[in-house]
């Protein structure tokens, strides 16, 4: 057992956990926690896979900017087991049917994927390095590049429009 | 490429005429210019002329059919402006920003309608999406449009999820984001993953159109949005989500390896029944109009079922039927003081030209012989019937156009047969004259249908 594989099953078991422990804790806070933790096991994930870019983007993004948001809408709608609503059990039995569902179609579809068949490149392979990133950003995906510029300054405009008095 | 580089360029000039001038008539004119500028560089694409030369790779392709499609929305919005820009000022204090949002939207709309790719299919529908979420909260003050907002923006960014979801699968299973299926790899054993995300692209889609059983926020959007914005997302928008759908299935259903046919007939038999039957029991004509929209988008999910020439011919008549009829319906709505059925009593005696004109624009919602939306109808229902299979859509969809009789007469009945003051806010001249010119493009298309069809070959 190499370095790499210890820090393989370190980080599994980190992100499972992880993920259990958002579904099962009672504390919402607690939940928001657990995940931060989870993201950070999958950056870690990432840098295995040598995927430097995709690690460090996961972090500023998820780990950094969406839970920040994350706990501060849990801490301002001040949620506790006090004020938990009351779940129909009808809504609970279809929430179940429905994941149920879900679940199935992804056990049929992933069934006969062929993951087994390809092995991950491990610590090597470098189409995650952010110099090979930019080189297809910016040849072959040039035209969604310009174009995501418009997404962005539509959606400035439009946070000004709502922030402005 | 004109229209998607001129309209986001557009957009840009409206904000800094935001800047410069406070002046309403100015940022009024500057709309108006601009978007006749669009429809021209546009017209002159449809003709062969392109301005810039710029190497897609094969991610954007300009067909006849999108092309045309875009001349019909920038022509659909220049008429927008001229009845509505005013009143599309008076929304709140930053007049020239909604016009910004406005052009950005047809950025969207001129690259949904050219998409070769499920990246810039994303793009495009993110586009038009954003700047509708701010528009429909634009009036900051009114609670209903606060909530429309909120309600409108959480529900389409889990739209959006699924349709990235549906994306990834795609890719997954074809090797590259590109619809065309020569450039596809078709990988063993992965059809799977295909079929399920291009099932979770038609749920997002589906969304975006209105059709049932996605349409649960259409009501309380249209309704809480302000009314100019309501009339443009129902019309411009919505047909263009629908040319971005049919760009997308008339590829991918043959190559996905699965019968379509039925999941689509029975999301138009759902829409086309919910859409009509709730339309009845509407006591605001706003509101009436939210649902027959979702009706209407029933019959233009016909192009889905059917994917031929002849349905691509309905659906350039259906946009272009549904756009104008709704634009004149809305901003005769617009200069009502009340948006109930009451309001309407007694409007042709008031305000003949008004009630004549709406009249018009009804019946053609309504699919009435002598007017564009028979014919939209017409195609529509000939492409399924061509199809040879589920005659009782067809008969559904009969059914349900004679259901939709009632509720546009009786606003008609309204106007013409009830008493009433039919109070409406001072009216110009120029606005009865507009009016009579959409009315008239209506009737003209709706007796030479040709005239547009043309387009589409030569």
């Amino acid at each position: 057992m190499n370095i790499t594989e210890i820090l393989f099953w370190l980080l599994t078991a980190v992100a499972l956990g992880g993920a259990l422990l958002v579904v099962t804790s009672k504390n919402p806070v607690y939940s928001v926690l657990a995940l931060i933790a989870t993201f950070f096991a999958l950056s870690g994930h990432y840098i295995l896979l040598n995927a430097q870019f995709l690690a460090v983007v996961n972090l500023i993004v998820y780990a950094g900017a969406i839970m920040v948001l994350f706990l501060f809408v849990i801490m301002l709608m001040n949620l506790n087991t006090e004020t938990e609503p009351q779940k129909n059990k009808w809504l609970k039995l279809a929430g179940t049917i429905a994941g149920g569902c879900f679940l199935l179609v992804l056990v049929a579809a992933l069934r006969d994927a062929d993951s087994k068949s390809t092995m991950a490149l491990i610590g090597e392979g470098d189409t995650g390095l952010i110099q090979n990133l930019g080189k297809a950003l910016f040849n072959e995906y040039v035209i969604p590049f310009e174009i995501s510029s418009v997404l962005f300054l539509s959606a400035m405009v439009g946070a000004v429009v709502l922030g402005k008095k | 490429m004109n229209a998607i580089i001129l309209s986001a360029i557009l957009g840009v000039v409206l904000m800094f005429t935001g800047i410069f001038t406070t002046n309403k008539s100015t940022i009024r004119a500057v709309a108006v210019g601009g978007i006749l500028l669009l429809l021209l560089a546009n017209i002159a694409e449809l003709r062969g002329v392109e301005f810039f030369d710029i190497n897609t790779r094969g991610m954007l392709v300009f067909t006849k059919l999108g092309l045309l499609f875009n001349t019909i929305a920038f022509g659909a919005t220049l008429l927008y402006f001229l009845l509505s820009a005013r009143d599309v000022l008076e929304v709140g204090d930053n007049g020239a920003d909604y016009f910004a949002l406005i052009f950005f939207i047809l950025c969207g709309v001129s690259i949904v309608s050219s998409f070769n790719t499920l990246l810039l299919l994303f793009l495009g529908i993110e586009i038009i999406s954003i700047p509708l979420y701010i528009l429909t909260g634009s009036d900051k003050r009114n609670l209903k449009s606060n909530e429309a907002a909120l309600k409108y923006f959480l529900m389409g960014s889990f739209s959006t999820g699924i349709m990235l979801m549906g994306i990834v699968l795609m890719y997954g299973a074809r090797g590259t984001f590109s619809i065309d299926p020569t450039l596809q790899i078709a990988n063993a054993g992965r059809d799977v993953w295909y079929t399920s995300g291009l099932l979770l692209l038609f749920i997002s889609m589906a969304f975006k159109v209105s059709a049932a059983p996605f349409h649960f926020w259409t009501p309380d959007v249209y309704d809480g949005a302000p009314t100019v914005f309501t009339s443009f997302m129902a019309t411009i928008v919505k047909a263009a989500v629908f040319i971005a759908f049919c760009r997308l299935f008339e590829f991918s259903y043959s190559n996905s390896g699965y019968d379509w046919k039925l999941i689509v007939a029975v999301v138009i038999a759902a829409t086309l029944l919910i859409g009509n039957i709730t339309a009845i029991f509407q006591q605001s004509v706003k509101r009436m109009l939210a649902y027959s929209s979702i009706a209407q988008a029933g019959f233009m999910l016909f192009a889905l079922f059917s994917t031929s020439s002849l349905s691509r011919e309905g659906i350039i008549l259906y946009s272009l039927g549904y756009s104008l009829a709704t634009i004149g319906v809305f901003a005769v709505l617009i200069k009502m003081k009340d948006y109930t059925f009451e309001g309407f009593n007694g409007l042709a005696r008031t305000q003949p030209v008004l009630a004549a004109t709406t009249a018009i624009f009804l019946l053609s919602l309504a699919g009435i012989p002598m007017t564009i939306g028979f014919f939209a109808k017409y195609f529509m229902l000939a492409s399924a019937v061509k199809t040879g299979t589920y005659l009782w859509l067809v008969i559904l969809a009969i059914i349900c156009a004679a259901i939709s009789v009632y509720y546009y007469f009786r606003v008609i009945q309204a106007m013409y047969f009830k008493e009433g003051a039919g109070e409406t806010v001072a009216i110009s001249s120029v606005f009865r004259w507009l009016l009579i010119l959409v009315a008239g493009l209506i009737i003209l298309f709706g007796i030479f249908p040709n005239m547009i069809l043309n387009y589409l070959y030569f």
